[in-house]
């Protein structure tokens, strides 16, 4: 186990030198104001490791969700999700293995705003088809998105977010229901404002 | 985390701050641990995305959420994590994790052999069929299995690309992706996905004054590496600007080995690497090392072919160490160890990795503790 010397990486020469054990820095070529930046943004490593980070989700796994929640990704229209989604792998920072390049796990700006097209393209698609979905099903029961007075539903909304939709996400909704200028408008920007929010990260 | 800076600036003025006796936190990284709180439905979206590929049926989210104490949510969540790496999406899964840690896949001409494909197939093989993870770096056969996606099955196949075999070490579709001069790329692909470390892999307790901008930090004695002092046509031992044997002193013991693989991953017995130097003359061993200096893992772990390679990599505690570290990052979201210097200190981690030693280097059996572990479930 290596130590660094924090004394030596800020230059404080006015008080004796103090060593900090840092478990994950071995010595390997790490450049030490990386680190320290890093540690400034999130925590050391002991207590970053131990908590769950906002990895972006992996271009396959987007596709999977699409489709399993209504979108038709063999759609042909551009402005369509699917035809959105399949054109955007780039864009989704998928691999390119051929030059030796993994996937992305940060999501940047651009990744950001192009899942939020998607998102949004997507919302018609998927108010309308969710409920058919067998992975929104229980008991044979189809859960609805909205019921007939364009009230979010909690059953739907979890299943569009895959975990419980809780008070304040039905309150989300809701309210961007009543704002809109039709009630459809409305819709389509809740499930694309609630489908974004719960998927920025994986 | 603005405070950070402030943390830092402080601690390195203060004494060590001393656990008090009865164990409670120490600071305010401390406290947000302590903070955290268990919450299964988060975690099952999570582990559903990583296991499957996919997200929780509402069912599945139902069962855990509508639990009616902590300890039947957390049953329902632990059934559905192992249900999840037993189903069919979850081999899916790992073809496309192994893609990633080994940065090869998705054969671009089908008009050759699938061999960009075959090393992670070989690895998910490995993960899904729960061998051991060592079997990566000694299998002497089968590691370049097809997969039917269909019938979600593998089916063993040799690489006959020549020579003996070597779990990945000796795989075809690897020294075609990461063929270069002298076989370095080969050599820097083994240490970053197989020890999670960039070069330099070893560091001395003391640097060593070698007349140079800044010491020599290897472990190997420094002339134990070719230069053109000592018979190499290539100065490793060159302390012009950079110290090219903190590096190297492991790299040159290591890269002959790969050196007999050409640009399509065929053995030779001749070394069949280029060497970057007017003329193109051919690679000879003294490029890499002095006379009677042997072949090594690392320094004091000597090898003299492919196969005692993988044995001595597989007998390195830090090999086991990485793959649980590898493991760890992605089932936390983390960015890539290497790349992305997502570190993950040993204390972190020190339950998985006695259990996966343990229990036979199994990284299916890891997974499953992993994303049943208190820090998995906690945010």
């Amino acid at each position: 186990m290596k130590t660094i010397t924090i004394i030596s990486l800020l230059g404080l020469a006015a008080c004796a030198a103090t060593d900090i054990e840092d478990p994950a820095f071995e010595g390997h070529g790490a450049n030490p104001w990386t680190e320290l930046e890093r540690e400034q943004r999130e925590g050391p490593p002991r207590y970053a490791s131990r908590i769950h980070s906002c990895t972006k989700m992996r271009v396959a796994t987007l596709g999977n969700l699409l489709a399993s929640r209504g979108v038709d990704l063999a759609a042909q229209d551009d402005l369509a999700a699917g035809k959105i989604f399949s054109a955007s792998a780039v864009a989704l920072g998928g691999p390119k293995y051929v030059d030796r390049i993994r996937e992305t796990t940060e999501l940047g700006i651009a990744t950001a705003s192009k899942l939020f097209d998607i998102y949004v393209q997507a919302a018609p698609e998927m108010i309308a088809k969710l409920p058919t979905s067998p992975d929104c099903m229980k008991n044979g029961t189809p859960a609805q998105l909205f019921d007939n007075n364009n009230h979010c539903v909690a059953s739907g909304f979890s299943c569009l977010m895959g975990m419980p939709a809780s008070p304040e996400h039905l309150a989300i909704c809701n309210e961007t229901v009543k704002r809109a200028n039709t009630p459809d408008e409305g819709k389509r920007l809740a499930v694309a404002v609630l489908a974004a929010a719960a998927h920025t990260c994986e | 985390m603005k405070a950070a800076p402030l943390f830092l600036l402080v601690a390195a003025c203060m004494p060590d701050p001393q656990p008090p006796p009865n164990g409670t936190p120490t600071d305010e990284w401390d406290d947000k641990l302590a903070e955290r709180e268990v919450d299964y439905s988060s975690a099952l979206r999570i582990a559903a995305l990583r296991l499957t590929g996919e997200l929780p049926t509402l069912t599945d989210i139902e069962s855990v959420y509508l639990a009616p104490d902590e300890a039947s949510k957390r049953t329902a969540y632990m059934e559905l994590v192992r249900r999840y790496i037993d189903s069919p999406k979850y081999v899916r899964q790992m073809v496309a994790l192994a893609k990633d840690v080994l940065r090869m896949g998705d054969n671009p001409d089908p008009q050759r052999p699938p061999e960009l494909d075959s090393a992670p197939l070989f690895m998910a093989q490995v993960i899904t069929e729960n061998r051991s993870y060592l079997d990566l770096l000694t299998a002497t056969s089968g590691t370049c299995p097809t997969y039917d996606a269909t019938t979600n099955k593998f089916t063993a196949g040799d690489c006959n690309n020549g020579g003996t075999t070597t779990g990945l070490l000796t795989h075809p579709g690897m020294h075609e992706h990461f063929f270069g001069n002298l076989a370095f790329r080969r050599v820097r692909w083994v240490q970053e996905t197989f020890a999670c470390t960039a070069f330099p892999a070893e560091i001395a307790e003391a640097p060593i004054d070698v007349q140079g901008a800044t010491p020599y930090t290897g472990k190997f004695p420094f002339t134990s590496i070719a230069g053109t002092a000592n018979g190499g046509k290539v100065n490793f031992l060159s302390t012009d600007s950079v110290i090219c044997a903190n590096c190297h002193s492991n790299m040159n013991h290591i890269a002959p080995l790969f050196a007999h693989y050409d640009q399509g991953g065929t053995y030779s017995a001749n070394f069949v690497v280029p060497l970057p130097l007017p003329g193109e003359p051919a690679v000879a061993m003294s490029d890499y090392l002095p006379t009677g200096e042997g072949m090594a893992w690392r320094f004091g772990v000597p090898v003299t072919d492919m196969a005692s390679l993988g044995r001595a990599m597989a007998a390195d505690k830090y090999i086991a160490e990485c793959a649980i570290d590898r493991l760890w990052n992605w089932a936390m979201g983390k960015a890539d160890i290497v790349d992305g210097g997502a570190k993950v200190p040993t204390a972190t981690i020190e339950a998985e990795i006695i259990a996966f030693q343990a229990g036979g280097y199994k990284l299916r059996d890891a997974m499953y503790r992993v994303f049943t572990s208190d820090d998995f479930v906690k945010f």
